[in-house]
């Protein structure tokens, strides 16, 4: 019956980029199908009309593009076969994989008609399948209640969106309610940073969509078709939110006093506290850590608003889409002894010069020492963590030091013009408009310092910052009574954590990667999972907000816009299927669970690699779309037209090796004619069966490749050595078959690898 | 002052020809210095003589060979600290090893190894590396007490119950001085000294 169905095959000259190198007149000749015609530009608009009027007038029931590459063009050509289904359209690549990698215009004729033919023949053992739609719930959490989360949780409620917002600590507002000034380029002043946050702070409190949940920790993630359930754990406030009125009896009488990591631990604060004025919920909190539980507070409240007893609790919470804003942490200062701040108070960082300078801080804004004096040289050490490859530094430029530290000199200059402030910089970054600032900051007599100081030392009543004038190639002793560091950001504990709960991925400096860094800065690796702010990279408050309200869209679009997924994936046989759960163990990519008393597969994570299939006794699972007989058809239409003494290798490569071929012939490398590539919807569904037919019907090599990053690669390795295994004890030669990995990048090391393949297939052939 | 540079000028030959040596540890580390000069911040040569390992650095990527006869690179008696801090991983240490070794080639600065040549002696004469007496004097200056210490140390050990300090034997000795004249390092000690013995 599929021996019936009518095949067209279209041929593409792609403006001579195929018709150059690969003769289609012969081609036309080798082939057998109901219709076939050749093309100049197949992609053109044009293309529609020339396919859909030859599937008309032929009657055609399957047709074969045979052009670029799918990657370029699988979508376009989907579109282009209708009213055919889209699945009974397959792509025979002979540009990428053949005339852009081969210059003997005979040998690649003749392998551009085998990889025709193979699509003649797999197209023959399609069937009409429709692509899955996914439609996600609306709903969603923003991890993180700092600056970033803020203002993403504000931008999708305010375009309608259910948001939870989830704050680890007691209050949200993250580091911009602490850094005391903040300024942008265009403004050449220092402006209230409390003043700009609680205005966005106010806004989000009062908006009906969004619910803030502080004390709050993501400790559970499981997605399932688009939906993510978290499991979430609230710990205890020990103080009412609805019932506290902040009049502050409660920290009066309180005997605890711990020192106030709000301020950098430069003050101290009761075990009952409010972290600062505006925090957010407007309650008390206690510190169970270092509450002695005397039950002061408790007497003195007289809205009886606190309970010394309380136990965390585990909130469900069920959402479509998730923005990660768990933000960074400062550099440990305890990995640079040198510069001596765990041992002198005087020797402080720019968060804490932020607090000091703060009029909420500690000294209520004054500039002073540790003796209460005002400091009459302030030393300023750039890049203390950051554009540093020893092994506890960072590699990357924290990106916000210089203008901060500009900003914090600023500042001094203006209350206290006497107080000299020197900048020991490797360079001043300030591009764009912070240039301006930078210019301002010189005029205010601040003073620069090409050099990168080795040490601070301690020398009678002030401090001696060693370095090197590296302008005059001067080595210069500076005294200073108080030296100010500039410390890198890196991620914070939350952020990292996050990454494992969400199975999201990192950078190698640990923030969160974006799928792509150049054109996709706002998605992570995970579909509708979004990252802003300082957990993706270092960045100012300016572009935190930019990202943050960039994510919001990015969540709308994935919202309301629905997912749409190929459909060759697992299915299960319910009539069959006795719920054992056998599966739900075998799948590497979490997308089975139980739900209402049957198995579940969560087509956004289904990869269908078919490891499901071998722990199903009852043989109640399938991966849709006739995989097996599509590889068997494909394997069988290549080898058919092998000819006498030619040498034919079969590749087996998923989405990601096939990539790294195209690359081959996108930079227009080169490897042998015999290498003929299949593609597969993973490598995986390679079995030891194909395997087999394909030695045994004429390839005289097989060749599978896979990303190492692939949670199925291990898998994959041991099977194929499970296959030679077996030649073995055939006595047949375990060496026609390999297994390699392959990288996007590494193209050249693909093309290298075939060659290599080739030559040692000939030598086993005495070739 | 001013300097051109001509078209078929090449600097980076001579930093190239640096991390070629088989001394340098820090791959590319050279060619990634920002001159941000906290080697020279910390190098306590620096802080007592005219030596820079930052400008070593700059020298070398401008291609400024004449730096193997500037006198400043004998400063460097390599305490690591350079490499052990630089931020992006170079090594201003390993490089003037390299320096000093391509300095010797071209014959500049046996002046400088005659004064070490004690050292050499010691190798042969004790296959150990002893501290050569000229330098008695100046540790002296600088290390208070430690003349008096080396006088007594044998009644210092006695007291401390330690054993007498063990010396090679006279096998060792002849072993260490025959490995050391095979594999020519005899011959370059000659050639030191009588350059330097034949100018005085």
């Amino acid at each position: 019956m599929r021996d019936d169905l009518k095949v067209g095959v279209f041929l593409c000259e792609c403006g001579g980029n195929i018709s150059d190198t690969i003769d289609l007149d012969k081609v036309k000749e080798e082939l057998d199908v109901d219709f076939i015609g050749q093309f100049e530009n197949l992609c053109s608009l044009n293309g529609r009309k020339i396919i859909r009027d030859a599937i008309f007038d032929y009657d055609l029931d399957r047709v074969v593009v045979a052009a670029c590459s799918p990657i370029s063009h699988e979508k376009t050509f989907q579109d282009y076969v209708k009213p055919l289904n889209p699945y009974l359209m397959d792509m025979a690549n002979i540009r990428e994989q053949c005339s852009w990698v081969h210059d003997d215009s005979k040998k690649a004729t003749n392998k551009a008609i085998s990889l025709i033919n193979a699509s003649i023949e797999k197209v023959k053992q399609s069937d009409a399948v429709d692509p899955i739609y996914c439609q996600t719930p609306d709903e969603v959490a923003v991890i993180g209640g700092g600056i970033a989360g803020m203002n993403a949780a504000l931008s999708l409620a305010k375009q309608g969106t259910k948001v939870t917002l989830i704050e680890q600590s007691p209050s949200i507002g993250g580091h911009m309610a602490k850094i005391g000034k903040v300024f942008s380029p265009v403004k050449i002043a220092e402006e209230c940073g409390m003043c700009l946050l609680n205005p966005i702070l106010n806004e989000l409190v009062w908006n009906e969509n969004i619910k803030v949940l502080t004390n709050t920790k993501v400790i559970e993630a499981e997605r399932r078709a688009g939906t993510y359930n978290l499991i979430l754990e609230k710990s205890p406030r020990y103080v009412d939110e609805d019932k506290c009125i902040s009049c502050g009896k409660c920290a009066e009488v309180c005997e605890v006093e711990v020192p106030n990591d709000w301020n950098d631990n430069l003050s101290m604060r009761k075990a009952i506290y409010r972290p600062f004025g505006q925090s957010y919920p407007e309650s008390y909190v206690i510190d169970m850590d270092n509450c002695t539980k005397c039950s002061n507070c408790v007497k003195v409240c007289s809205m009886k608003a606190i309970k010394l007893r309380g136990k965390s609790e585990r909130i469900p919470l069920q959402v479509g889409s998730i923005v990660v804003a768990t933000g960074h942490k400062l550099f440990d200062m305890e990995k640079r002894p040198e510069y001596g701040y765990t041992r002198y108070d005087d020797v402080i960082t720019q968060s804490e010069l932020g607090r000091i300078t703060g009029v909420n801080g500690p000294t209520k804004g004054k500039l002073l020492k540790s003796n209460g004096e005002v400091p009459k040289r302030v030393v300023m050490i750039q890049c203390v963590g950051s554009r540093d490859e020893k092994p506890d530094g960072h590699k990357y430029c924290s990106k916000i030091c210089c203008t901060v530290a500009l900003k914090n000199a600023n500042i001094i200059k203006h209350k206290y013009p006497d107080t000299d402030v020197l900048i020991c910089y490797t360079d001043v970054r300030t591009p764009g408009m912070f240039e301006k600032y930078y210019k301002h900051t010189q005029e205010n007599e601040v003073r620069f310092l090409r050099g990168r100081p080795g040490e601070v030392v301690r020398k009678g009543d002030n401090f001696i910052v060693r370095t090197e004038d590296t302008i005059k190639g001067e080595f210069v002793e500076i005294e200073a009574d108080m030296v100010v560091l500039s410390t890198a950001m890196e991620p914070s504990k939350g952020t990292e954590e996050i990454a494992e709960i969400l199975n999201v991925g990192t950078t190698e400096d640990g923030f969160i990667k974006e799928s792509h860094p150049k054109i996709k800065p706002i998605a992570t690796d995970v579909q509708g999972i979004f990252v802003c702010g300082t957990a993706h990279e270092p960045k100012d408050i300016t572009d935190s907000i930019m990202q943050a309200t960039a994510a919001a869209s990015k969540v709308g679009e994935y919202n309301y816009g629905g997912v749409e997924i190929e459909p060759f994936i697992a299915e299960i046989d319910t009539e069959r299927c006795i719920v054992c759960g056998e599966c739900i163990a075998h799948c590497k990519y979490k997308s089975m669970s139980i739900h209402n008393d049957e198995i579940y597969i969560d087509p956004m994570s289904c990869t269908g690699c078919g490891k499901c299939l071998i722990g199903c006794e009852q043989r109640a699972i399938a991966i849709n779309g006739n995989i097996d007989e599509k590889i068997k058809a494909t394997i069988g239409g290549v080898l058919s037209k092998k000819q006498k003494g030619e040498r034919m290798i079969l590749v087996f490569l998923d989405n990601i090796g096939y990539t790294a071929a195209d690359n081959i012939g996108v930079n227009r490398l080169s490897y042998p004619e015999s290498i003929h590539i299949i593609k597969v919807i993973s490598v995986n569904r390679v079995t030891p069966k194909h395997i087999r037919y394909a030695l045994e019907n004429g390839a005289d090599g097989v060749f599978i490749g896979e990303f190492p990053g692939d949670l199925m690669y291990d898998e994959v390795e041991r099977k194929i050595q499970g296959v030679k295994n077996r030649l073995i004890e055939l006595d047949e030669d375990p060496e026609r078959i390999t297994f390699s990995k392959v990288y996007i990048p590494y193209f050249t090391g693909l093309a290298r690898k075939l060659t290599e393949f080739d030559r040692r297939i000939a030598e086993l052939d005495g070739k | 002052m001013s300097s051109q540079q001509k078209i078929s000028d090449s600097p980076i030959n001579f930093a190239e020809k640096i991390i070629e040596d088989v001394k340098n540890s820090k791959d590319e580390g050279v060619l990634k210095c920002v001159q941000c000069g906290m080697c020279t911040s910390i190098c306590p040569a620096a802080r007592h003589s005219d030596y820079n390992p930052r400008d070593i650095i700059e020298r070398v990527l401008e291609g400024d060979e004449s730096i193997l006869a500037d006198d400043n690179i004998w400063n460097c008696f390599y305490c690591y600290t350079c490499h052990s801090v630089c931020p992006v991983g170079n090594s201003v240490c390993e490089v003037n090893q390299i320096l000093k070794q391509m300095a010797i080639e071209n014959k500049i600065g046996y002046d400088k190894l005659y004064e070490y040549m004690g050292f050499a002696d010691s190798y042969f004469n004790a296959a150990i590396g002893a501290i050569p007496e000229i330098f008695f004097k100046d540790i002296d200056r600088d290390v208070p007490g430690w003349w008096d210490f080396r006088l007594h140390l044998d009644e210092i050990r006695n007291e401390l119950e330690l054993d007498p300090p063990l010396m090679p034997s006279k096998e060792t000795i002849d072993e260490v001085s025959k490995i050391l004249t095979i594999t020519g390092f005899k011959d370059k000690i000659e050639k030191i000294r009588a350059s330097q013995e034949d100018y005085k």
